[in-house]
């Protein structure tokens, strides 16, 4: 895994996501810089948001696992008006969806790159930024390698 | 199969606007006396109620029928957001023929404009109730407000089909053209291609013409039997089929961003009115944003998937367009009513109410579309003049 991207390692000033009982494992791999889904066990489908069931096959047996954290950009917006007060001063930034290699799809940021060069379809690597209260998000940036 | 037993005979819209100290059961109660007026019933006759408020009213026919005074055989209201509009069209079709209820009025009323002139909660100015569950997964990733949804569907149907913001702007500045011949609607100053170009950026690819406005309003329908829609004074139009489609699995799965739930529910309602696109007068669409128009247009078969951009630049939605879209201006310039005023406009076209630079000639048949809850719940009418 990649580290935080200078510009906005520890700096960023979030709404901090409340987590639930679902989705605790979660945000606890992202603390530990590890992006975690769920993957159920008798077929090893991966699912996100956090459930308690697979939505393939309904088999509520499943294992919290670590993915590579490579993925392409599915689609993406750049913000160019703060609708939240904290993120005045970081405008634009640029909210993307993108596709893990495992499947599912999230929401993230796209990071380390100008707005201007973000393309849907480029390939992507997960980064994790630290924030000052102790909750860690994850981003994603473009993928030198695989460009 | 439902047999075309049903037909709207009432249609109202109350003050539309921004409306000082407006309440949405107070706009709910003016378009729901107007509608029954201009069928020609009175409260007497109502015995069904299918009627939708702001996200956050508990319960709203029952408020609704507290304030008018109504006790009747049937009623619910509906949660598939800006979709739930032409459901309750829809389910009144089938409650009628299914006798549970002779006459229901349908409706919507909303007070977005007025909620933000109130000391509340940023959930109350965005008059939507966007759960915590998706909230977790988009506020500390600044995913914000309505635009970026639909313009991530935007930007994807950009890259797929070299769709522009030229191609975006046509929807709006046609749409203005239109509401420049409605009295009633919130925006009538002209837009020229060049403002809507250089508009304010909100979230790429939409400025702030791509969205839709902040509206106090309330619209209703009166739908009955097609049988006695004869005896009351509008000529009648009939329900002649619907359709829906809901892609529940969510907005960001497959590419139901870019092929949204209207394809399907559009060829369901087809079927059952057994027309096809060719043969529709005029569309009345869901128009949150631009891109749902250019969207659905390709999704209802007026033109292939990937063509909307080129075709809507052609001039087809004008009105004298090969698919007059949205003629009293739509979500984007006449107001912001969940859907229920493109139904209002639908009735109104197939009346031939309309001086002639506003009516489509001759229209026979409109199709009505309403899109919404997390933006994958669609619904179709189509509407023919009886
Ligand atoms: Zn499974």
């Amino acid at each position: 895994m990649a580290n935080p991207t200078s510009d906005t390692a520890g700096r960023l000033r979030r709404r901090l996501p409340r987590p639930t009982a679902e989705s605790q494992p979660f945000w606890d791999g992202c603390a530990r810089h590890e992006l975690l889904l769920q993957r159920c066990l008798p077929h090893g489908h991966f699912w996100f948001p956090p459930a308690n069931i697979c939505q393939r096959c309904w088999s509520t047996e499943y294992a919290w696992t670590p993915v590579c954290g490579l993925a392409e950009l599915f689609t993406f917006t750049v913000y160019r008006r703060a609708y939240a007060a904290e993120l005045a001063d970081q405008l634009p930034y640029v909210v993307g969806i993108v596709e893990l290699v495992e499947g599912p799809r999230l929401i993230s940021n796209i990071v380390g790159c100008a707005p201007e060069q973000v393309r849907i379809g480029m390939k992507l690597e997960v980064v994790f930024e630290d924030l000052d209260d102790a909750v860690t998000l994850h981003a994603f940036q473009p993928h030198a390698d695989r460009a | 199969m439902y047999q075309r037993t049903a037909a709207i005979v009432g249609a109202a819209h109350s003050r539309l606007g921004e409306i000082p100290g407006a309440t949405a059961l107070g706009l709910m109660a003016e378009a729901a006396v107007g509608a029954i007026a201009d069928a020609g019933l009175t409260s007497a006759d109502i015995d069904g109620l299918i009627v939708r408020g702001p996200d956050d009213e508990y319960c709203f026919q029952q408020q609704l029928g507290e304030r008018l005074g109504l006790d009747v055989a049937w009623a619910t209201s509906l949660d598939n957001g800006g979709a739930s509009q032409p459901l309750a069209v829809l389910l009144a079709a089938l409650a009628i023929e299914a006798g549970l209820a002779t006459t229901v009025l349908c409706g919507y009323a909303r007070d977005a404009w007025s909620r933000t002139r109130q000391p509340a909660s940023r959930k109350a100015r965005l008059n939507q109730a966007t759960h915590h569950r998706l909230r977790e997964w988009r506020d500390s990733f600044g995913y914000f407000g309505e635009p970026a949804t639909h313009a991530l569907g935007a930007q994807r149907h950009m890259s797929l089909f070299g769709t522009t913001r030229e191609h975006l702007g046509h929807v709006a500045v046609t749409q203005r053209e239109h509401a420049a011949r409605n009295p009633h609607a919130q925006m009538r100053a002209p837009l020229t291609m060049a403002e809507y170009l250089d508009a304010r950026l909100v979230a790429e690819p939409f400025g702030v013409y791509d969205c839709s406005l902040r509206t106090d309003a309330g619209a209703a329908v009166v739908v009955t039997a097609a049988q006695r829609a004869r005896d009351l004074p509008h000529t009648p139009v009939i329900v002649r089929g619907f359709g829906s489609h809901n892609n529940l699995s969510g907005w960001t799965v497959g590419d139901h961003m870019v092929e949204t739930a209207a394809k399907r529910s559009g060829e369901r309602a087809y079927r059952m009115a057994d027309v096809t696109p060719a043969d529709i007068d005029t569309a009345q669409l869901y128009d949150c944003f631009t891109y749902m128009v250019l969207a659905q247009i390709e999704d209802y078969g007026f033109c292939p998937k990937g063509e909307g951009g080129e075709f809507i630049a052609s001039g087809a939605l004008r009105l004298d367009g090969a698919i007059p879209t949205n003629t009293s201006g739509g979500q984007l310039s006449e107001g912001h009513v969940e859907g229920m005023l493109q139904i209002v406009e639908g009735v109104r076209q197939l009346r031939h109410e309309y001086p002639p630079d506003r009516q489509v000639p001759d229209a026979r048949l409109a199709l009505v579309s309403g899109h919404g809850g997390n933006t994958v719940c669609h619904t179709t009418l189509i509407l023919e003049r009886g």
